[in-house]
């Protein structure tokens, strides 16, 4: 009778421990009140995984909107213009020296002033972090905090792309920027603050009083949801009120609702396929350009993306500085054919195509698409679908005879794609090309518009006629708003300004 | 029976390292390492190579595998490159959300599959029971991915009548704890049907019902408690399945716990979250088993140490 006994309080004990789960369950969440009046909830399609504007995803386009929101830079990107933030005005004294001018009314979130002082830590900070950022500033060699509001960076040779390049370096105090868990609360002198932050799930945020005028809203939510489908029941179900990227192939989810407003920008975001320049066949820049031309890319492009991407024109998308449109390659196999012939491969060759699937939208069918083609020209492509971390390593050992994936120009500038990666001491690709390093040094050196233009365009005429490699589609940013936002500007960076954005009721 | 817990309880012991040793091999055997991650594709051959003395991967790996078991014993994996902070810390963090939701799961697959085994066994052929046998064989059948999808779509955009994703509202619990609920249930209705004939056929049932006790009384006093028994054993390993499970029902509603952390921090090769995560879920599992086994001995005075 013992084991009754045992049996009946064990019942009971798992009554208890069933009763205590349910009200676990009832209890999450709780009261939050995200759906209150003036609060923005919206949702970028990658998370947030990390504050830290100085840290391991210091480029991530995630880190780059929180950081817009949180931080302030000495200089902000307006559209195509370079218009002042902390800095009021700035002048280069000689080829190697900058001198800014500060302003003396930013403070932090939590009443400190903002001075030039926590600008050269800030700065010192990012150079010295070793991560995707710090390759920017590897010729700054001095920060001076001349005043609290001068500053004096100077270079070990001429860094053009200075101003743009700052409008990426996010100012943390630098009394606090050290201490431990800083980037779970972080302060800035953004023109929101921190309240809440779950890394890769959630960012909540509340507006502050700002230099640039208090944001119109008082809270932004910026939930991460991981799974595509779900983005867009909940921008439909209003869950979310905005949403973006849209990808491509869901714009349809989308289109023809009266509560859902579909907005759209040029990316700074696009698709290339490199040629490893330094593995045969593709030394010779006659396959490259027979590869080229035996892809169909503009019906790829209009079938695949429709309104979510435009046809390339250069090595770089036309939202970026220093694009110049170049002559397209037509879709002709049969050129391509004769080209192979002249090349000595007219019975074709086989090769293979590196990419990762989550590189960016429809990566799959798009190669897929481009392996079809080249196989009408006789040319076998071995498919390599490989995961993020390998392909990483396979690109940065130069392991692909070809690889297709999304680059961004973070900075709006053609130094940071076509000067870091064409260079021949970058080697990304195995192309060498004195003529474009000296072009490419020149520009980035330069800080006259105008001569860096002409020769971005250029440096922009060698990659492309050289067929480096293919240049398919540039993304076009879809933003997905519900009716009820109004102010909500897209961003080619995918970083838009939320300080003019308010809900109707 | 303190010999048999004790002997059981360094089984555990064994499977963790064995759990520990595994993990830690799989994440490193597999290509790609953190320094290109955290570097990106424009890094060169000499920062990826100071990166990684930087994190000790240049060590040779038995050196590495003895650090890291340093390290497990102290709870301490080490800092989250991609996180920022502790990695335990983080995995603790979204730990409350993943019992949450396999907490209300468990409930759901109680609430609705012991009823309703019953009532198939009282009603053998009948309707109730061919649904008991169509729910546990399609409810097995579909993947969890698939139905949180569709729930999605029936219940979020067509309806519009629950949330897709975690918005903080309890109500963002109900379709992801059935998906998560769904194979079990119609398994634990089969396992209450069948254990229930099993117990109606037994000898004690006729002498109740030859006493003159009512159905009723036989039925719930005697047969409902005999069936109860492995049922309530079999659900400790019903909580493992859910805590392994939620791995792909949160990525599917953007639930914040550490199975959708889980997969992240591999696909990024953050090391400390992934082995901290992979470690507490394996930990959960073997605990579980242990708890239940234990359970069995306790509850079912027949089995003796010599027959586990």
């Amino acid at each position: 009778m013992v084991s009754t006994y045992n049996r009946r309080g064990f019942l009971k004990i798992s009554g208890i421990g069933l009763a205590s789960a349910y009200l676990a369950a009832c209890s999450v969440g709780g009261g939050d009140s995200g759906a209150a009046a003036n609060a923005l909830k919206a949702a970028f399609a990658q998370p947030v995984n990390d504050l830290d504007p100085h840290g391991p995803s210091s480029v991530d386009e995630s880190t780059l909107l929180a950081g817009r929101l949180i931080y302030d830079t000495l200089i902000r990107r307006d559209g195509d213009k370079l218009v002042p933030g902390v800095a009021t005005s700035w002048e280069q004294t000689d080829e190697n020296t900058w001198v800014f001018q500060l302003r003396d009314d930013v403070t932090f979130h939590d009443g400190s002033k903002l001075t030039a002082g926590d600008v050269k830590a800030s700065l010192e900070r990012v150079k010295d972090a070793g991560t995707a950022q710090s390759a920017l500033w590897t010729s700054v060699s001095a920060v001076e905090a001349e005043t609290d509001t001068t500053l004096r960076i100077t270079t070990s040779e001429p860094l053009g792309t200075m101003p743009v390049n700052l409008t990426l370096m996010f100012i943390l105090p630098a009394a606090k920027m050290n201490e431990p868990g800083f980037f779970r609360k972080p302060i800035g002198s953004g023109p929101f603050r921190v309240d809440g932050f779950t890394p890769s799930d959630e960012l909540r945020l509340s507006a502050v009083e700002h230099w640039g005028g208090k944001p119109k809203l008082d809270r932004v939510t910026l939930p991460y949801i991981p799974e595509t489908s779900s983005q867009i029941t909940a921008l439909r179900t209003g869950e979310l009120s905005a949403l973006w990227p849209v990808p491509p192939d869901q714009l349809r989810e989308l289109e023809g609702l009266d509560e859902i407003r579909l907005e759209t920008i040029p990316s700074y975001a696009y698709y290339f396929n490199w040629f490893n320049c330094g593995r045969e066949p593709f030394t010779d820049p006659r396959v490259r350009r027979a590869m080229w031309r035996a892809v169909d890319v503009a019906g790829i492009v209009k079938n695949l993306f429709g309104d979510g991407a435009e046809l390339m024109t250069a090595p770089i998308p036309s939202t970026v500085f220093g694009h110049a449109p170049q002559e397209p390659y037509r879709h002709d196999p049969d050129a391509a054919k004769r080209e192979l012939a002249d090349a000595g491969l007219a019975d074709g060759f086989r090769t293979s195509l590196m990419w990762f699937s989550d590189t960016g939208p429809l990566a799959d069918a798009l190669a897929q698409a481009m392996i079809s083609d080249w196989a009408k020209i006789g040319v076998t492509v071995e498919p390599q679908n490989v995961e993020k971390a390998e392909w990483l390593r396979r690109l940065n050992a130069k392991e692909f005879d070809m690889d297709l994936q999304i680059n961004t120009v973070t900075t709006g500038d053609a130094d940071f794609t076509l000067g870091r990666l064409y260079d021949s001491d970058a080697d990304r690709m195995g192309y060498r090309n004195p003529e474009l390093d000296t072009i490419l040094r020149q520009a980035h050196r330069d800080s006259d518009r105008g001569r860096r233009e002409e020769l971005y365009s250029r440096a922009c005429k060698i990659v492309w006629d050289d067929a480096v490699g293919m240049f398919p589609a540039a993304l076009i940013s879809t933003y997905g708003l519900r009716s009820t936002v109004e102010g909500f500007e897209p961003a080619a960076s995918n970083q838009p300004d939320l300080r003019g954005v308010t809900l109707a009721s | 029976m303190i010999i048999y817990i004790a002997r059981r309880l360094a089984q555990s012991v064994f499977l963790v390292f064995g759990a520990i040793t595994i993990v830690f091999l799989v994440l490193r055997v597999i290509p790609g390492d953190p320094a290109s991650l955290i570097l990106g594709s424009q890094a060169t051959a000499e920062e990826l190579e100071a990166k990684r003395q930087e994190l000790g991967l240049g060590d040779p790996l038995l050196a590495q595998y003895f650090r890291h078991l340093g390290e497990v014993l102290r709870l301490d994996f080490g800092e989250s490159w991609r996180l920022g902070g502790d990695a335990f810390a983080n995995v603790l963090e979204r730990l409350p959300a993943t019992l949450t939701l396999a907490g209300y799961a468990l409930a759901l697959t109680l609430l609705i599959g012991f009823p309703l085994g019953v009532h198939a066994a009282r009603n053998t052929g009948k309707a109730v029971d061919r649904l008991v046998s169509y729910l546990s064989l399609t409810g097995q059948a579909l993947p969890s991915f698939w139905v949180g999808i569709m729930l999605v779509l029936i219940f979020s955009r067509m309806l519009d009548i629950l949330p897709a994703t975690a918005d903080g509202t309890p109500l963002a619990l109900v379709l992801p704890a059935f998906t998560l609920a769904l194979p079990f249930l119609g398994w634990l209705a089969r396992l209450v049907r069948n254990g229930t004939l099993e117990e109606l056929g037994k000898d004690y049932v006729r002498t109740a019902r030859s006493k003159g006790l009512s159905e009723r009384v036989v039925f719930n006093v005697h047969v409902l408690r005999n069936t109860l028994t492995p049922v309530v054993t079999v659900l400790g390993l019903v909580l493992g399945n859910f805590i392994a499970d939620a791995v792909i029902i949160e990525q599917v509603f953007a639930w914040p716990g550490i199975g959708s952390l889980m997969i992240e921090s591999i696909v990024n090769r953050d090391y400390a979250v992934a082995e901290a995560a992979i470690l507490l879920i394996a930990i959960f599992y073997i605990g579980l088993n242990l708890a239940v086994d234990v359970l069995y001995f306790y509850l079912d005075p027949r089995i003796t140490l010599e027959t586990v």
